[in-house]
């Protein structure tokens, strides 16, 4: 990637408005409220926010399939309701359905030519996708046939037809079980180390914290929190001591070395594994490298 | 990553419109719209057996036959190619929305008019691969049972001992209800006909907003439009009729808004054995491609701004 | 831009588009109507039908198949007689499908010969009445091929049949006026002959009915006179036509000598003669035949009793003496 393309950012959304008709005529319905953000190449930006905060919105804008009331969107400086803005850009949208009669293959080979791909090239890319999302055993099936978590990737796998260094996903997880949901997870990984810009929204938040770097919070039509992940989850005036087989002598030892230190202990017990661990330990043992 | 790198739009529209145009085929084509074409077989072959009751002598029997086999023909292939242009094209583009895959495509480089033109196309695609099907099949059986009947009559001139003269007229007159150019060029009609309520539907359901509602309102305006040659000879022919303002000015923005499909009724001379000029046809084309440029600019006009 | 506006433009735009078409279709409308590809809005009869002319534009398509299903209809109401109904179906038949030539024929035969003849032997109605029904009847086949006519001017069989109907002894009565009858028919071949598509009988059919009109004696001669120049046309009624007129035009003419001339003996001669003679129905002009065969049962020595003056003649056509029962 060239040193200009470093300067650029991947999305640009400043100062974003949209407004919408109700249905009773006159009266406005304001879904994106002055939302500014930057995501610079190769980061990981998780949007998040409660269901109608305009999160949806705010992607569709960006993607040029709604036109702002007012502000501006851009993908690597190009402006989002020009054309040629989005070669770069792979999107995913929430609960996508596919053509039902196309299969996997047909499917990438329909949106790689909507890009202006084809010959041997189209179908190499292809091959490498399915691989790529896992669904090389699906190839020939038809969509009908996929399950949620099966479209969600094939979705995926569209998106990324043209190589674009920006992937947007709305939702990507949505409706999906924890197993697919862990698949998806790993791609976006994946997607990461290839030095691909990712822009995901969703309302899980364990699963944005997982996988980005950044993240904004949206509320109302407006965001109330932007920054690093880590910056924003730290609770900078605690530290996290985690031991292994220490007996309760020891845990007194330090409980009284902290009161005299004149710091206040706030909780001890066990760690818990989350539940999505466990359930993945359970499901997935042995498959699972 | 096999590392190809995209910086302007790749492939040209006319490359995008086709993949488009064929998708939109194939997606017709699995929605089983051939069973049609079946019906159709069974219609064409079936309406060489009508035993139609006869009020005359016996020359015209083969006639009547011939003239049996086009209509019901021509009058499938009208059904047919109307309904299903306006059916599908008011399908294809709601569904698209619906199922979000409109998303998809306009998430990628293909610009707003690619996509509705690729519709439209594969629409026409699907009503023209249709009716060349039964267009063949319409003209086999016509030239079997033309053959059939002329053989008839002249077996029975020759029995009558019918003069050479007359003989020859009525060879001349069952061929002119036999397989002929002016039969192809009525089913040509059809097709540009169906074109322009294709690229009409198209125009509509770009702001209706359900299937229903672009099916009838593409419906009423098909019907109207038979009409729409009489408002017009209202609103050129007031004066001499000495009709008020009122009736000019209906008639002039009757045939200003709707569509004039009176001039496709040349379908029913061609049955009738009439020929259809190559000058006549050309203009028909001429109107049929001026229809469906116009209605899908416009459909373009206000899709380009549509936000979903 | 505001929505306004672009709907603004959009019918500012088919405004503009409507109206550069707008010549353009109706010249082309101009043209097909001229070339008799889509019906004039006078050719499909009265406008009182609107309804029927309604639908039969709005099928655009489909008219000729509909036409095929009332026909089927009409073959319906035929059987059962209902000849009313048979003329209306094959009014909007005609409307549908204008340019058939059958409908148009087999309308016209329904009306002008089936149900004329059925009034004629409708023996539960007054005489009045049934000559008025035959006679109505007859009037509205003419009409109704006339219509035909009117429709497809350069079709010779409709104008044949024109022809037939108005020189059919069994229908002209209800003209009342014979020689108008005649000259109409005589009309009706003539153009018939000229579409260029007509076969050559009917040219003497021409013939033979203006031969019968009174007054047009001389036009008739010259008419059978081109005739006989070519060998084909030499059929018996057309020579003793012939013959009939040319006494008419010379009284002094030995017409028994000119009959042997065409009929090569005396013999021959003599009994075509006859034939034409007892031929009453059909109102021939018998100029010059009496003396004729008087003179050729002479020369053939036919025995008084044997004399063709001797047998009966055929009643001539007379309307009021078939009603008179």
């Amino acid at each position: 990637m060239g040193l200009m393309a470093e300067t650029i950012p991947a999305v640009e959304i400043t100062n974003l408005v949209k407004d919408f008709k109700t249905s009773f005529g006159k009266k406005l319905l304001r879904a994106v409220d002055g939302v500014s953000l930057r995501i610079m190449p190769g980061e990981v930006y998780g949007l998040i926010g409660p269901n109608g905060s305009g999160k949806s919105t705010t992607m569709k804008a960006l993607l040029g399939l709604v036109a702002p009331t007012a502000g501006h969107c851009a993908i690597f400086g190009k402006d989002s309701l020009k054309v040629d803005s989005r070669n770069d850009v792979g999107f995913l949208p929430e609960n996508p359905y596919f053509y039902k009669h196309l299969s996997g293959a047909e499917t990438l080979k329909f949106y790689g030519k909507l890009c202006g791909l084809g010959g041997k090239l189209l179908d190499a890319r292809i091959s490498e996708l399915l691989a790529l999302v896992d669904l090389e055993g699906a190839r020939d099936r038809r969509l009908g046939g996929y399950s949620k978590g099966m479209l969600q990737r094939i979705g995926l796998a569209q998106a990324l037809v043209q190589e674009p260094r920006l992937v947007i996903l709305d939702e990507p997880t949505a409706g999906v079980d924890p197993v697919g949901s862990r698949q998806i997870r790993d791609l976006i990984f994946r997607l990461k180390e290839r030095g691909i810009t990712v822009f995901l929204c969703s309302h899980l938040l364990e699963q944005v914290q997982e996988v980005c770097d950044h993240v904004g919070i949206i509320f109302r039509g407006k965001m109330v929190k932007e920054g690093r992940l880590e910056d924003l989850i730290a609770i900078e005036d605690q530290t996290e001591i985690i031991l292994k087989d220490a007996d309760p002598e020891l845990i007194g030892k330090i409980t009284a070395l902290v009161e005299a230190s004149g710091a206040s202990l706030v909780r001890t017990g066990k760690p818990r594994t989350t539940l999505e661990r466990l359930f993945l330990r359970e499901t997935t043992e042995g498959d699972e490298p | 990553m096999t590392g190809i790198q995209l910086n302007k739009p790749q492939g040209s529209h006319f490359g995008r419109i086709w993949v488009i145009a064929l998708h939109a085929f194939t997606q017709l084509v699995r929605m089983k719209v051939f069973y049609f074409l079946a019906v159709f077989a069974v219609i064409a072959i079936a309406s060489n057996f009508f035993d139609l009751p006869q009020h005359e002598g016996p020359e015209s029997v083969g006639i009547n036959v011939l003239r049996s086999i086009k209509s019901w023909s021509l009058g499938t292939m009208t059904l047919f190619s109307v309904v299903l242009s306006i059916v599908a094209t008011a399908l294809l583009l709601p569904k698209d929305v619906e199922d979000r895959t409109l998303y998809t495509i306009l998430a990628k480089p293909v610009p707003r008019l690619d996509y509705l033109a690729g519709k439209l196309l594969g629409v026409l695609l699907l009503v023209f691969v249709s009716l060349a099907l039964m267009d063949i099949l319409m003209t086999v059986v016509l030239h079997l049972r033309a053959g059939m009947v002329l053989d008839q009559q002249m077996a029975m001139a020759q029995a009558r001992g019918w003069p050479a003269e007359a003989i020859a007229e009525l060879r001349a007159d069952t061929a002119l209800h036999g397989p002929s150019w002016s039969l192809q060029g009525a089913v040509w009609a059809v097709f540009l006909r169906a074109s322009i309520m294709a690229s009409l539907a198209l125009l509509i359901s770009t702001f209706s907003t359900s299937t229903l509602f672009t099916t009838i309102i593409s419906f009423l305006i098909y019907f109207i439009g038979h009409f729409q040659a009489d408002a017009r000879d209202a609103y050129l022919q007031a004066g001499e009729a000495g009709q008020g303002m009122l009736v000019r000015g209906a008639g002039l923005v009757m045939s200003l808004v709707l569509p004039d499909f009176q001039n496709f009724n040349v379908i029913d001379a061609v049955i009738e054995g009439q020929a259809l000029p190559m000058v006549a046809l050309a203009k028909l084309s001429a109107i049929g491609l001026y229809y469906a440029i116009f209605f899908t600019g416009a459909s373009w006009f206000l899709f380009a701004k549509k936000e979903f | 831009m505001k929505n306004w506006q672009r709907n603004g433009i959009l019918v500012g735009a088919i405004f503009v588009f409507g109206g550069l078409r707008l010549p353009f279709e109706a010249g082309l409308r101009g043209e097909l109507q001229a070339a008799h590809l889509i019906p004039q809005a006078l050719e499909i009869g009265t406008r009182d039908k609107i309804g029927q002319t309604s639908s039969a534009v709005a099928l655009g398509g489909l008219r000729t198949l509909v036409a095929t299903f009332l026909n089927l209809r009409a073959f319906g109401f035929f059987e059962a007689q209902r000849w009313d109904d048979v003329a209306d179906t094959f009014d909007t038949i005609v409307d549908l499908a204008p340019k058939t030539r059958y409908y148009w024929e087999a309308g016209t035969s329904h009306a002008a010969y089936n149900a004329s003849s059925y009034y004629l032997n409708q023996s539960t109605l007054p005489p009045l009445r049934r000559r008025e029904a035959w006679r109505a009847s007859v009037l509205r086949g003419r009409a109704f091929l006339e219509r035909g006519i009117k429709n497809n001017p350069t079709d010779w069989s409709l104008l044949r049949n024109l022809g037939f109907l108005l020189s059919d002894t069994n229908l002209f009565p209800a003209f009342r006026n014979p020689d108008e009858t005649f000259l109409a028919a005589a009309a009706a071949y003539r153009r018939s002959a000229a579409t260029g598509n007509a076969l050559p009988y009917v040219r003497r059919a021409e013939f033979i009915s203006l031969a019968r009109v009174t007054g047009k004696e001389r036009e008739a001669l010259a008419l059978g006179r081109e005739l006989y120049a070519s060998k084909e046309n030499r059929a018996p009624t057309v020579l003793l036509l012939l013959l009939v007129l040319e006494a008419h035009e010379n009284p002094a003419l030995d017409s028994a000598a000119r009959a042997v001339e065409f009929f090569g003996t005396a013999q021959s001669a003599y009994e075509n003669l006859c034939r034409y003679w007892l031929r009453t129905r059909e109102l021939f002009p018998i100029y010059g035949v009496a003396s004729a065969l008087e003179s050729l049962e002479r020369t053939l020595a036919i025995p008084q009793e044997k004399s063709i003056f001797n047998k009966p003649l055929q009643s001539r056509p007379d309307a009021d003496e078939w009603f008179r029962n």
